[in-house]
């Protein structure tokens, strides 16, 4: 396995990185409280919206950005990056796909987005948020039969304001932490979700996020509230071009499940991870956070491939007696990628259950840390917590880490936690060579194996995206 | 600069020999420079220092002849010292020494050895890494050197007794000891720390570094038997040559607040470094172990067993952390952290960590929380065992692996009954035990 | 020796047992069979008292004392021994202090003298040796490592050491080749005798081909459906358990 191999293979191109030549409408750079004002006035936000915002952005200034992870990159500026970034086109909003700028669509299409019959065939229903604005919304119509709400969080707020009022923030307060109040602060759009008492969404919910303009960033923010004994799968995925600059992504999303309720979220996130060498590529600051309340279940499933920096724990504070967490997450970095990523379970109620599985691959000269939190709370009686970390290293330039943080202070409970680390064998390669398979082929199957578990929890036909994902990430990382 | 610290500087003695004085400047002036930990620092994150907020004063000589009182400790075949309060008692030493092997107090040493301890001290510890070495230097005024020549194998146990005896007012003492191990050379280190049944309360500041020669082994027991009021801030730094080996066994009983940093730093291909550990913490006392295991260099390995039991209202930390640099290949480190919770207010924060820059390496850690198993304690009582007995077979089985595998026999012989005893005062619970 | 009468009990908050009655004289040996969850060994746990099984409704009393309200250990003091279908690990307590302290704590409310060290251990030799298990197990911890036969026969050690008056073994044959199976009965027919009794638990007759039982019960949906003599057992292997669905 030759180092010429490993470098061929790195210089592997970034296979969403095109840019699409769309005119938009972009808030010069900077960040002042007219920002703020200007965004929320675009969208004819109500006053107590902007309000919410302001203080955010207030508490903001107070704070300082983090620097615990396992991660190194030079200091954010925070005044060189436009806030607001639409497509120009987009203006008056298409009421139909029809209506829908078609370079846009020619853009989801080399994305292999199924939005239009592909998402049909496979019965998904797409919300696309490209830049900061939510294009289009499908099958609406046929959620709405099942009184499923399916919307931008733009007009959630005009159309739902009792739910957005109730439920935004409550998850992820705005000074939880240094990215979620900007967040919070300058938000665009995002996807609001809401299940009825009782109902099954009849399909799967994506939304498709893609990062286009120069010195953007994008602010989006997801609220899924599922009423009592409701069920959801919801999916995201995320690309954006190759540019030179870094790009900032602080997301936050919220999910509620109420009791009985079951939220299944999951990720297949390839934002662009910059070059080789490091140059350019998203930091993906992202607040992913849900509560469970009694008898309900959230399971969070991730498969992380891009971004440059990747600075994300999807966690679940397990409020409810015999609430269920899951993270099932799939990382994998290569060249200069640097990710810490992991969850946190905070285990409140009685008889809460937690699992963990998070399979790190790093490849290159990344380094890939997993960052986990399982506190089992006095009152937890009865509490179950499992977790298993495993690392995988391809190349001997790379690294993995583990932290993984257990508090408890209930008897009862019991938490368990194994993790363990191996490399892609010489023995295994020359295996699967003898047999008549090329390096790169063996080592994706291996990874492939070294993932099954993660992937099982991935709706099907995602399931074969994330496979195939991993290899196009991948390709050549051994030689 | 806080009132601690002041207090810890003004405290140091007069009395160090003069060759001592370099160290304890550029102790003064890195103390100096130091701030205490607060809970927002990593390390520190779930252990309060507030309990070092009172004024401590260095302790008076003890006059030799005044009585110890019942201190528990390890009774060895072997050369013992023994210091109370950081100051050598010889009346209740015993300095016959194994041929080959020299053992020096400070205040003793002859300008050779003097030398050699001022080259070698600190040189173990790396930077940075013993936030409350500096205070050591700078109020150091006696320690030990334990010196093995090459080829030479010491079989009788090396016994070290740091005891406190802190009457009414609150004393600070320093504890130093090194011990340098020649080139395939042998030794075992027993390590007591213990407070007199009078004791008061009590800082103690004991640092040991052990230098350990190519292929050379050392078996080192560190016993951390005070009680009480008394708050350890302690190290053991641990420099390994190639192809050496340092077999660790670490026993925390719980006192007010203990603080054992363990960091072994593999330098030579073909080090192992084994380090096995219990904490017994209870009532409302605070026992945190963190461990290093620096893994610098090719075809090392590493195994760490911890076991903690916490009762009542106390908590213990574990944090255990493998660090394998980028040229440290064919590397395999094995850690296991458990622990039992015995009370509803008992804490445990345990973290196991990986810190991985080499692939062809085979590390795992694993690390449970629980109570006792219900079945488990279910199936002896159907074979007629009272459930308070029961209890205790299963908190001491939680712990026997560990005691033995303590190879040091009359060792073994003292922790049994001493560990047994920890769960149960009623020796009816224990005698299927003992 | 036993009497249960009419007893209901529940796991989670399932019922199991709906109803059984069942009576076991001195001296005699019975076998309850059954389909997969039927409840067999459920009513060993139960009489056991093992926690999480509920007691809702009904009696058992062992040699007239009302077994249902003593604690487990209480239970065990009086004569009650359950040999484990799946006996329990106990890394870190060793086989031998396991024996010693059930053997002093049931010497000691029978109000019989404890053995000395010497006499015990050359009981648990003997009884090492009845079992077929090298004495080398007794240093080990309990069930450490064991292997499923090396399991049983170290159960059955137990209960040769601490001489109860009923002997409940649940599904003891399970698992078990031709030879080990030899072993456990030489053992439990050895221990026979006019003051203790036996409930041999199990799915299949070929225990009973060795242990000749006095009774055997059919045990279906929580209720003893059938009882005969050892040719019920016979039946039982020819027939399978589908037809007693009807008679239930």
């Amino acid at each position: 396995m030759s180092q010429e191999h490993i470098e061929h293979a790195i210089r592997k191109e970034y296979a969403a990185g095109f840019t699409t030549d769309i005119e938009s409408d972009t808030l010069p750079p900077g960040l002042n409280e007219d920002t703020i004002r200007f965004i929320s006035g675009r969208k004819n936000e109500p006053e107590w919206l902007l309000e919410w915002r302001l203080e955010a952005y207030r508490d903001w200034l107070k704070m300082a950005e983090p620097s615990w992870a396992h991660v190194n990159y030079p200091p954010v500026k925070f005044n060189e990056i436009s806030y607001f970034s639409s497509p120009k086109a987009m203006k008056d909003r298409p009421q139909s796909l029809d209506e829908v700028d078609p370079q846009l669509i020619e853009t989801y299409n080399k994305l292999g987005i199924p939005l239009h019959e592909q998402a049909a065939l496979a019965g998904v229903a797409v919300d696309a948020v490209f830049d900061s604005v939510s294009v289009t919304t499908t099958f609406r119509e046929k959620l709405w039969e099942a009184g499923v709400i399916f919307c931008s969080i733009s007009e959630a707020v005009h159309d739902y304001p009792e739910l957005i009022k109730k439920y935004l923030g409550s998850v992820v307060p705005r000074k939880d932490n240094f990215y979620a109040a900007l967040n919070s602060a300058v938000f665009s759009d995002g996807s609001f979700v809401y299940i009825p008492k009782g109902v099954r969404c009849p399909m799967e919910l994506s939304t498709y996020f893609r990062i286009n303009e120069a010195n953007t960033g994008q602010f989006e923010r997801t609220l899924i509230v599922a009423d009592e004994g409701s069920h959801v799968s919801y999916l995201e995925g995320c690309t954006a071009p190759m540019r030179d600059e870094n790009q900032l992504h602080a997301a936050v999303v919220e999910l509620v499940a109420l009791d009985g309720a079951e939220i299944k979220y999951s990720t297949v996130q390839n934002w662009y991870p910059g070059d080789a060498d490091g140059k350019g590529g998203i930091y993906n600051f992202v607040t992913k956070r849900g509560v469970a309340h009694r008898d309900s279940k959230i399971s969070w499933t991730q498969v992380e491939t891009g971004s440059a920096i990747t600075w994300k724990y999807p966690s679940c504070i397990l409020r409810g007696d015999n609430s269920v967490g899951e993270f099932y997450s799939v990382a994998l970095t290569n060249n200069a990628q640097q990710a810490d990523t992991g969850t946190k379970m905070i285990h409140l109620g009685k008889n809460t259950r937690s699992t963990i599985i998070s399979k790190g691959i790093s490849a290159g000269k990344s380094s890939n840390a997993y960052r986990g939190l399982v506190r089992m709370s006095p009152r937890a009686e009865g509490a179950r917590n499992y977790t298993q970390c495993d690392s995988l290293l391809i190349g001997d330039r790379c690294a993995a880490h583990t932290f993984p943080y257990i508090e408890s202070r209930n008897p009862s409970a019991v938490v368990e936690h194994e993790a363990t680390t191996s490399k892609v064998s010489d023995d295994q390669l020359y295996l699967c060579q003898q047999r008549g398979l090329d390096a790169e082929k063996a080592v994706s199957m291996i990874v492939n194996g070294f993932c099954k578990e993660v992937f099982r929890e991935l709706p099907m036909e995602f399931a074969m995206e994330a496979g195939k994902l991993l290899e196009v990430s991948l390709e050549g990382s051994v030689g | 600069m806080n009132d601690f610290m002041q207090q810890a500087l003004a405290a140091a003695a007069r009395s160090a020999p003069p060759w001592l004085e370099p160290l304890q400047a550029q102790g003064r002036e890195a103390w100096s420079k130091t701030s205490l930990p607060t809970r927002k620092t990593e390390a520190w994150k779930y252990t309060s220092l507030q309990a070092l907020q009172k004024t401590f004063s260095a302790a008076p000589t003890q006059a030799a002849g005044s009585p110890l009182g019942d201190v528990p400790l390890p009774k060895l075949t072997g050369p013992t010292l023994v210091f109370t309060d950081g100051h050598y008692r010889s009346d209740l030493s015993t300095t016959e020494l194994p041929a080959g092997l020299r053992l020096v107090r400070f205040a003793d040493a002859t300008s050779d050895q003097a030398e050699r301890i001022a080259a070698a001290l600190g040189s173990a510890i790396l930077p940075g890494r013993h936030v409350f070495a500096p205070l050591n230097d700078a109020t150091l005024t006696d320690g030990v050197f334990m010196d093995v020549p090459a080829n030479t194998h010491i079989e009788t146990p090396v016994h070290i007794a740091w005891l406190t005896t802190g009457q009414n007012e609150s004393i600070s003492v320093t504890q130093r000891l090194l011990v340098c191990l020649g080139e395939n050379s042998g030794a075992t280190l027993v390590e007591s720390f213990a407070n007199t049944a009078t004791g008061g309360t009590a800082f103690t500041n004991g640092l040991t570094e052990l230098l350990i020669g190519r292929g050379a082994q050392l078996n080192h027991y560190r016993l951390h038997l005070e009680q009480g009021d008394v708050v350890h801030i302690g190290g053991v730094h641990a420099r390994q040559d190639a192809d050496s080996v340092l077999n660790g066994f670490h026993l925390a009983l719980g006192s007010a607040l203990k603080r054992i940093d363990l960091v072994v730093d593999q330098q030579g291909p073909g080090a192992h470094s084994s380090l096995d550990g219990l904490y017994l913490p209870r009532g409302t006392e605070t026992v945190d172990y963190h461990t290093c295991i620096e893994h610098a260099v090719p075809h090392c390995t590493s195994q760490e067993r911890f076991r903690g039991i916490i009762a009542d209202e106390a908590s213990a930390v574990f944090n255990g952390r493998i660090h394998i640099h980028p040229q440290a290949q064919k590397t395999r480190a094995e850690l296991s952290n458990k622990n039992l919770l015995t009370s509803n207010k008992a804490e445990i924060n345990t973290k196991p960590e990986l810190e991985i820059y080499a692939d062809d390496v085979q590390c795992a850690h694993g690390a449970t929380v629980a109570q006792l198993d219900p079945l488990t304690l279910h199936y002896l009582r159907t074979r007629g065992v009272p459930r308070d007995e029961a209890e205790v077979m299963l908190s001491y089985g939680f712990i026997n692996e560990l005691v033995e595998a303590v190879a040091q026999a009359e060792l073994q012989a003292f922790l049994k009954p001493l560990l047994a005893r920890r769960f149960a005062r009623d020796s009816r619970l224990t005698r299927h035990i003992l | 020796m036993l009497k249960i009468d009419n007893l209901h009990a529940s796991v989670e908050n399932k019922a199991i047992l709906k109803g059984l009655d069942l009576t076991v004289g001195a001296g005699e040996v019975h076998a309850i069979m059954g389909p997969n969850g039927s409840g067999k060994s459920t009513l060993g746990h139960v009489l056991a008292g093992r926690p999480g099984y509920t007691v809702t409704a009904g009696s058992a009393q062992l040699l007239g004392q009302d077994l249902l309200t003593l604690d487990t250990e209480e239970r065990a003091h009086l004569g009650l021994f359950l040999a484990y279908q799946y006996p329990v690990e106990i890394p870190g307590v060793s086989n031998m202090e396991f024996l010693k302290a059930s053997v002093d704590a049931v010497r000691e409310h029978r109000n019989v003298p404890a053995l000395d060290s010497v006499s015990f251990m050359k009981q648990a030799r003997e009884a090492c040796k009845a079992v077929n298990l090298d004495q080398a197990f007794l240093k080990r911890g309990v069930n450490e490592g064991f292997s499923g036969g090396e399991k049983k026969r170290n159960e059955l050690m137990q209960m040769m050491l601490l001489a109860p008056k009923l002997c409940i073994m649940d599904e003891t044959d399970s698992g078990l080749d031709i030879d080990a199976l030899q072993v456990v009965a030489d053992g439990i027919n050895a221990m026979r005798s006019a003051d203790r009794s036996f409930i041999l638990v199990t799915h299949y007759q070929r225990l009973l081909n060795f242990i000749k039982p006095d009774r055997v019960h059919v045990l279906s949906g929580g209720r003893i459906v059938k009882s005969g003599d050892h040719s019920l057992a016979l039946e039982l292997e020819e027939r399978g358990y589908a037809w007693l669905e009807d008679v239930a």
